[in-house]
């Protein structure tokens, strides 16, 4: 049985019906990590002990007759700034790199307590922000449709890891894309939930106000399998939603007749110009919903700029109070990227930040107004497929516009899709967007979407 | 901001930025004034920010 790019929801079949042993899987992926890990760097700890373990007792519990469900047994890593007890949680930093947790995150308990076989600890930007680096005590994760690229971030780890087949999906934290940018890159399935519906305690923050925990994976279907395990209240994440957790997976009917969905179009032709493969992409893909019985229409917000500045100097006023400590004490064991904008994110005023909350409220607003007679919104989620990865400027979140960003602001379900490969095989995405707390709506668009084209067949050759 | 307003204001927040990077960070302070500058608008003297503490019905 080849088992390189099996999905969750394939092995999780499997395994249920006992054709497929999680300890066989486990081995597989582990051999498949030191076959193809060195060239990529995803990984910055890999557990094989403590994954075998987890793996023979998923086995021992399905073979007595308790099969918990679609993740029981399943291969995932964690992006490392999801805190893991007696494992060290570093934020890819020389500043945590001695950090060892005496608790796991609540997410990474709940996909535990799901079945979840954790394989390791991902790469990510440091502290989930400044990279691609080169300057920090593991290197940056590579792409693996082409490994001279950039993944994206922060995620990246995540990324590289699930498009290669190393897991079968992993953690990913979005403060201004950082699932949606690495799976766009990466050509993965990445869905930022509603603000509130993953809790954020015992993960690093990066910015309290828009930090956001979530699934990657290879197909919709898989992110709504993780997404089931991730999401619920918990007190110790005071902005944690006590609200009803949908079935995610029931949602997908596959069937988006009726959809009303707006189409940013002036973010990726204007306001932060995509490249032709990019815009063609999208608008192919707005035209298979409508041959799919999904209603698409233009729709016009405020200059992608305002949504940018808005999230960005939230973030990174945040970003800095967090790290000031160590900033004014260690600066230098911070890399250059993570530092230099640290040090810059420091001249913003009080008043700034406040201007930039006031922004959010209002912008937020306009939103809501404008998704009243609409179920989702959609636009790009990267202008261009990926980059090399050394040709990513320091202060590249300021120097262009961030697609995703204005989703971080609004606190809305928001998800990466892949929808084509350039002529050199790079993937290509768009984003879709729906209502707070309406991700089974995403989630099914995105299925539906996924069923109807061919992408989700096609997989980097290493 | 010139290079001497940069050094100063680097030294109110007590960051210890290495030389070789201070000349970047010139050319950076414009995308920070940039942004400040895109998020005032003409609003309302009591237009609330969004992180206004709403309590929940009942508690």
């Amino acid at each position: 049985m080849v088992l390189d790019f099996l999905t969750i929801a394939e092995a999780a079949k499997l395994i249920e019906t006992k054709e497929l042993s999680p300890v066989e899987l486990t081995e597989s992926r582990l051999a498949r990590i030191e076959q193809l890990d060195g060239q990529l760097h995803s990984f910055i700890r890999v557990l094989p002990d403590a994954a075998l373990a987890a793996a023979r007792a998923a086995e021992s519990e399905i073979v007595a007759g308790r099969y918990k469900g679609p993740l029981h047994g399943i291969p995932i890593g964690l992006k490392d700034i999801y805190e893991t007890k007696a494992i060290p949680t570093t934020g890819h930093s020389k500043v945590m790199q001695d950090h060892v947790p005496t608790a796991d995150a609540f997410t990474v308990a709940k996909l535990k307590n799901a079945g979840a076989v954790v394989m390791g600890k991902l790469a990510t930007h440091e502290f989930a922000f400044g990279g691609p680096s080169f300057d920090l005590p593991w290197p940056p994760a590579r792409n693996p449709w082409d490994t001279t690229r950039f993944t994206g971030g922060s995620s990246s780890g995540t990324g590289a890891s699930v498009a290669a087949g190393l897991v079968l999906c992993g953690t990913g934290s979005d403060t201004g894309g950082s699932i949606r940018g690495p799976a766009a890159y990466c050509g993965l399935a990445g869905i930022k939930p509603t603000y509130g519906l993953c809790s954020r305690a015992g993960i690093l923050p990066l910015a309290f106000s828009l930090d956001h925990a979530g699934p990657m994976a290879w197909t919709a279907e898989d992110c709504a399998i993780m997404l089931q395990a991730m999401a619920g209240h918990d007190p110790a994440d005071p902005a944690s939603a006590d609200k009803p957790i949908p079935d995610f997976r029931k949602a997908l009917s596959g069937d988006v007749k009726g959809l009303r969905i707006g189409l940013i179009r002036h973010f990726y032709t204007t306001d932060n110009e995509a490249n032709a493969a990019t815009r063609d992409a999208i608008d192919a893909a707005a035209k298979k919903y409508e041959e799919m019985g999904a209603a698409v229409r233009e729709i016009t917000l405020s200059p992608l700029a305002e949504w940018a500045a808005c999230g960005v100097l939230i973030m990174m006023t945040e970003a800095y109070a967090i790290h000031e400590p160590n900033l004014r004490t260690r600066f230098t064991d911070f890399g250059e990227i993570f530092r230099d904008r640290m040090a810059l994110a420091g001249l913003w005023t009080a008043a700034d930040y406040v201007q930039a909350v006031r922004r959010r409220r209002e912008l937020i607003d306009e939103l809501d107004r404008a998704m009243a007679n609409l179920d989702m919104v959609m636009t790009a989620a990267a202008p261009t497929e990926a980059p090399k990865i050394d040709q990513v400027p320091k202060f590249a979140i300021m120097d262009r516009p961030s697609l995703t960003m204005p989703f971080n602001v609004t606190g809305s379900p928001a998800m990466s899709v892949c929808c084509g490969f350039t002529e050199a095989g790079l993937p290509l995405s768009f984003q879709i967007v729906g209502r707070r707390f309406a991700d089974a709506t995403v989630l099914r668009a995105a299925d539906a979407y996924e069923r109807a084209t061919p992408w989700r067949a096609r997989r980097p050759v290493l | 901001m010139t290079r001497a307003e940069l050094d100063a204001a680097l030294a109110r927040l007590g960051l210890n930025v290495p030389e070789k990077e201070r000349e970047e960070l010139v050319g950076g302070v414009a995308y920070i004034e940039k942004m400040a500058e895109l998020v005032k608008k003409s609003r309302w003297v009591g237009a609330e920010p969004a992180h206004t503490v709403a309590f929940p019905e009942g508690k």
